[in-house]
């Protein structure tokens, strides 16, 4: 056990002890090349006016605003240390651990990034352990609250394919030109994570290419990335189809997802003078299941007045289901198995609604530079489900009623150490 | 930023205030310095940006580059992100937690004021910083002129 107090003190705060502790630490050390110490956190909360589903920031948490209560200081929260190592010019070590809300509705600190990087030249750096997964913009820092405009980056386009950091190597390739330089990033490995009631996401064979250009006040990114997939949320579901005869099995096989290929393609591109922004994603995910596939973006912008930053924006995911049918013929079967057939097919349309997010968020906020290091940020979101589904909402009560907009306010402290 | 305001009343103390303002605003002008011994000659604003920045670690030349920074808070240190990079300290910031909690990079070591910066500059070909203009010497060779 790494972190054994945890089941005995408020999580949050034990985190947050362990954390001064080795702030103060690597206080004492300052100055010294071998090791730094550096730190981010959000304190945030969110009320939601949608009473029927949890809105969140991530479909990896366990609870949020909404439904489980009005307020909820969870969506946001989160609290991450770094240790950087460096034994010589060419070795350096990295761990990252970060404690938020999980499924489980604990707060166990995750261990994020734990890598060790050989810097072959100044320009190649090849990378063994556990790496952030370089897809979008900003989703190997999207937890640093600091780091971003607004509160959170747009769910619609960050939360649609909850992969976060594989295990395994990558190599980058810093490239530098007259005016424009970039880094090309290549990563192979697996990564495994918790997902509510039990199950577990798995990706293996994860490959990923991101090409990062920057010139001036331009930068954009594109990323593609594969994997095969496998969640295991609904054993009871897929194995009850499987003993449904032919149509049953021909159901299991393509909805379910085992070993299925998933694929992710984004392109961002992000205009940064100073004195204000415009930033703007397109991503398209698809995976061999149930998962289906989906089409999403954003598009938003910012002006700089000293200390203040309002914001506003747009962001959209659309879903597609699977191709094929997705119920049980039941014509003509006899009224036993006419009625399990009946069951599935419910519970394969809550699934479907559950798992394909349509929804749109309209947004705009103000952010607050209130001291170094220190960011205040107000956000009011509208947030509308649609198709059918509860977008990227979670804990949606039975006969969650689709096509409703929720209005979102949140209020996030970030800091940096 | 120090002002100045010239009173009518007085014309000895406009006088003295003018000077005053010169030379302060001459004093402000801020060089970026490598080693007398660099084969580096000139810069222009976006490649030091660069290397400032963590995003090219080479000089044109090929020759690898590694920057320095006044400390926090200074005007050296605002005054020359601002006019070379467009950031303000709280960009800066935000540019630099991007860059440190993705490992791609540490910011720039920091040393005390411009003496220990142009010292540091001259004893090593591969360093490149910034330092009031007044604080030049030979021991160093500006490759960019801020204003």
């Amino acid at each position: 056990m790494l972190f054994p107090s945890l089941a005995v003190l408020p999580a949050p705060a034990c985190a947050g002890a362990l954390l001064l502790v080795l702030a103060g630490a690597a206080c004492a050390e300052t100055g010294t090349p071998g090791w730094t110490f550096s730190g981010f956190g959000t304190v945030g909360v969110a009320r939601s006016d949608e009473r029927q589903a949890d809105f969140v920031a991530s479909v990896l948490q366990g609870d949020g605003a909404g439904r489980t209560a009005r307020w909820s200081r969870h969506v946001d929260s989160r609290l991450g240390g770094q240790l950087d190592f460096s034994f010589t010019p060419r070795w350096a070590a990295v761990v990252q651990v970060v404690t938020e809300q999980r499924a489980d509705n604990s707060y166990q600190p995750r261990l994020e990034w734990a890598n060790v990087k050989y810097q072959v030249t100044p320009e190649l750096a090849l990378r063994l352990g556990r790496i952030a997964l370089p897809v979008f913009m900003a989703a190997d820092y999207r937890k640093v609250g600091y780091a971003h405009p607004s509160i959170r980056p747009p769910v619609e386009v960050y939360g649609v394919l909850p992969l976060a950091n594989s295990d395994g190597a990558d190599l980058s390739w810093h490239w530098s030109g007259d005016a424009m330089h970039g880094i090309t990033q290549v990563l192979v490995g697996r990564t495994g994570v918790a997902l509510f009631d039990g199950g577990r996401l798995r990706g293996k064979g994860i490959a990923a290419l991101s090409h990062t250009v920057e010139r001036g006040a331009f930068s954009a990114r594109a990323s593609v990335l594969t994997a095969r997939m496998s969640i295991d949320v609904f054993p009871g579901l897929f194995g009850a189809l499987e003993g449904f005869g032919a149509q049953g099995r021909d159901l299991k096989h393509r909805l379910d997802i085992e070993r299925e290929r998933a694929t992710g393609v984004s392109l961002g591109l992000d205009y940064d003078p100073g004195r204000w922004f415009v930033r703007g994603e397109a991503g398209y995910t698809k995976v061999d299941g149930y998962l289906g596939s989906t089409r999403s973006g954003y598009l938003s912008a910012g002006w700089r007045h000293g200390n203040l930053t309002p914001y506003a924006g747009y962001a959209r995911v659309r879903g597609v289901m699977p191709h094929g049918p997705h119920t049980l013929a039941l014509d003509g079967l006899p009224a036993p198995a006419a009625a399990r057939g009946a069951a599935l097919n419910a519970a394969l349309a809550e699934l479907l609604m559950r798992s394909v997010p349509s929804q749109s968020t309209l947004s705009a906020g103000l952010r607050w530079d209130a001291a170094p290091d220190v960011a205040l940020k107000l956000q009011r979101e509208h947030v509308t489900t649609r198709s059918g589904s509860r977008g990227m909402f979670i804990n949606s009560v039975p006969g969650y009623r689709s096509g409703r907009t929720a209005h979102v306010t949140s209020a996030a402290l970030d800091f940096v150490f | 930023m120090t002002r100045c305001r010239i009173r009518p009343s007085t014309r000895l103390l406009a006088a003295l205030l003018l000077a005053c303002c010169a030379g302060l605003a001459q004093a402000r002008d801020l060089v970026v310095v490598v080693s007398a011994r660099s084969s580096v000659e000139a810069l222009q604003p976006e490649q030091v940006a660069a290397i400032f920045l963590g995003q090219a670690p080479r000089f044109p030349n090929g020759a690898v580059a590694s920057a320095l920074d006044q400390p926090l808070g200074t005007f050296e240190r605002d005054q020359f992100y601002l006019r070379v990079t467009g950031k303000t300290p709280a960009l800066l910031r935000a540019h630099w937690s991007k860059m440190v909690f993705t490992g791609r990079g540490q910011p720039p070591r920091e040393l005390a004021g411009n003496a220990a910066v142009r010292k540091a500059v001259a004893d090593d070909p591969a360093l490149i910083g910034y330092i009031e203009r007044e604080a030049l010497d030979p021991s160093v060779r500006q490759v960019l002129l801020v204003h």
